[in-house]
């Protein structure tokens, strides 16, 4: 395989946050560019630590990662900014400003880097309108229901145009019709060719999805179906 | 797109100073205290200073000469006292000249020069007026006039300047001491003030920060709004120290006049001459202080 046809690439990655707790041991891991993996596993077993271990919040312990060709593995502090802005992430306590408008809380993430208004007012209302929010986007967070916020958030991991959407349970506070609604935007965002990788533990979301799902059990891959099935 | 992020960042700042306005109120105040402590202690320093120079401008020693000296007695006494090693210069007062700066000098008082006219002859003694080269030496000066041995000198008058020197100078010492230990309590206060005000700041943005930092905003954007609060900060302490410090002085003057009489004491123009001087350095000082204190809050509670 070229640099090309990898989006993320684990070597040999082990995170090792003291002698007893590995989250991750020797994880060997290649996601082509456009795919929508689910990453599944019981709790604790070392999936959130791969989402960090992907934005940089966390150096991993031995190994490699390669994240859309750039070696991130001892990735310095003023390189950090520019890694998040290739890859969107999306947590399942969605953090949103409650002071400000799901509008200004899209804004907010580009003025905070710098963007001038001009991108800003070009940017933001397409990110709303891909997550159907262009009708609320006046509200605040606390006046829209959880599945908006979190439609809320996934825009706002949109505004850099990132190669690689990182999704962490995004799901998990939702009811079942507001968690389908989330997946179904997500597969709208990977037919723009985003690469999406869904972390959680949903059982139908993975069935139904019919797509890449990598199994995860104490710090380990222990299961990598190309159609894959929720097995544990 | 540097200057747009810069009036974001200052906007940021504000913000978080109306957030949290009542600690806001508290750091100004602090740091309004420790700059008055300052500024009293320059004025104890200042006065004290003035009240030295203008006394020491006023020591000298006066060699009496007995009345029927003659002319080239007395200026080979002047040349021998010019010579000596801590004298800095020697002025005869002939007897006339005596006479004259005594009339002058009692010009309203016309008892006294009624006296005089009745006595008759002139009953001053011409003198040689000794200034010391330095203050410093002023005791050997005493030594070496007493050790002089001259028939036509008639007395000797060493009025205890040295003395009144020394209890100025012991006098300001103290008050300097004292001032500068309250001073490096408020200045230690407020670097726990600012540490702790940028800490809480910090804490209320946790979230903004945590999002900033998820979003790939850069280190300097997310901190520098917090060491720029340190300089607002600094900013509005310094202001209002100007606001209440002129006043103040104002006030002062009045008494200080009063007090120092006979010394050209005014401390209001003082200030007024080192404005920039005084007030740009306290600023420097106080936003350096509050820079660093706001830098070692920042970089221990938003770590990326
Ligand atoms: N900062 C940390 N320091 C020490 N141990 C940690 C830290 N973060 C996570 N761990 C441990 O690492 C292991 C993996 O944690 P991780 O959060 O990756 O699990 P997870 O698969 O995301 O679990 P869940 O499904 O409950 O979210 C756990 O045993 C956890 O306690
Ligand atoms: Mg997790």
């Amino acid at each position: 395989m070229t640099i090309k046809n990898i989006m993320i690439k684990l070597e040999n990655i082990s995170k090792i946050y003291s002698p007893d707790i590995k989250a991750l041991y020797k994880v060997n891991l290649h996601i082509k560019p456009g795919e929508f993996v689910s990453i599944v596993g019981q709790s604790g077993t070392g999936k959130t630590t791969l989402v960090k271990l992907l934005i940089g919040e966390e150096k991993p312990s031995q190994g490699k990662i390669v994240v859309g060709g750039w070696d991130i593995t001892d990735i310095g502090q003023a390189e950090i900014p520019v890694l998040r802005r290739q890859i969107g992430v999306v947590f399942q306590d969605f953090k949103l400003l409650h002071r400000k408008t799901l509008f200004e809380n899209v804004c907010f993430a580009l003025q905070v880097c710098g963007e001038p208004p001009s991108k800003i007012n070009s940017i933001v209302p397409q990110v709303l309108k891909i997550v159907g929010l262009e009708n609320k986007m006046n509200r605040y967070p606390l006046e829209v229901s959880g599945g908006e916020q979190q439609r809320a958030v996934i825009a706002r991991a949109l505004v850099h145009r990132p190669k690689i959407l990182l999704a962490d349970e995004p799901t998990g506070n939702l009811d079942s019709i507001n968690a389908e609604e989330i997946i179904e935007i997500l597969q709208k965002i990977n037919k723009f060719g985003t690469t999406i990788v869904l972390v959680t533990h949903n059982r139908d979301v993975v069935n139904k999805l019919r797509k890449r799902v990598i199994t995860i059990d104490n710090g380990q891959i222990v299961g990598d179906q190309a159609v894959g099935k929720y097995i544990l | 797109m540097f200057l747009l992020s810069f009036l974001r960042v200052i906007k940021f700042s504000l913000q978080d100073l109306a957030r949290n306005v009542w600690l806001s109120i508290i750091t100004v105040v602090i740091i309004v205290l420790a700059l008055l402590s300052v500024n009293i202690l320059l004025m104890v320093k200042v006065l004290g200073s003035a009240a030295f120079n203008a006394v020491k401008e006023k020591v000298d020693v006066s060699l009496y000469l007995k009345s029927d000296a003659a002319e080239g007695q007395i200026m080979a006494l002047k040349d021998k006292v010019s010579q000596l090693d801590s004298v800095r210069e020697v002025a005869y007062i002939s007897q006339q000249m005596a006479m004259d700066s005594f009339t002058a000098k009692h010009k309203d008082n016309p008892e006294i020069l009624q006296a005089l006219a009745e006595l008759g002859n002139n009953p001053l003694s011409p003198s040689l007026v000794i200034k010391p080269k330095d203050i410093g030496n002023y005791d050997d000066l005493l030594v070496s006039l007493n050790k002089l041995d001259d028939q036509i000198i008639e007395s000797r008058n060493f009025d205890d300047h040295k003395a009144m020197l020394d209890k100025i100078n012991n006098i300001t010492s103290k008050a300097s001491e004292v001032g500068l230990i309250i001073s490096a309590f408020f200045v230690l206060i407020t670097i726990l003030v600012v540490y702790n005000t940028v800490r809480v700041a910090i804490y209320t943005h946790k979230r903004e920060i945590g999002i900033m930092k998820l979003v790939g905003a850069s280190t300097w954007f997310i901190r520098a709004p917090y060491l720029i609060s340190g300089i607002v900060y600094s900013l509005l302490g310094v202001a209002l120290m100007i606001i209440i410090l002129y006043p103040f002085l104002s006030f002062l003057q009045p008494y200080l006049a009063k007090f120092f009489y006979g010394f050209d004491i005014n401390i209001l123009a003082y200030y007024k001459h080192n404005f920039f001087m005084i007030f740009g350095l306290e600023f420097l000082a106080v936003t350096l202080v509050n820079f660093l204190a706001s830098l070692v809050a920042v970089g221990k509670y938003s770590k990326v």
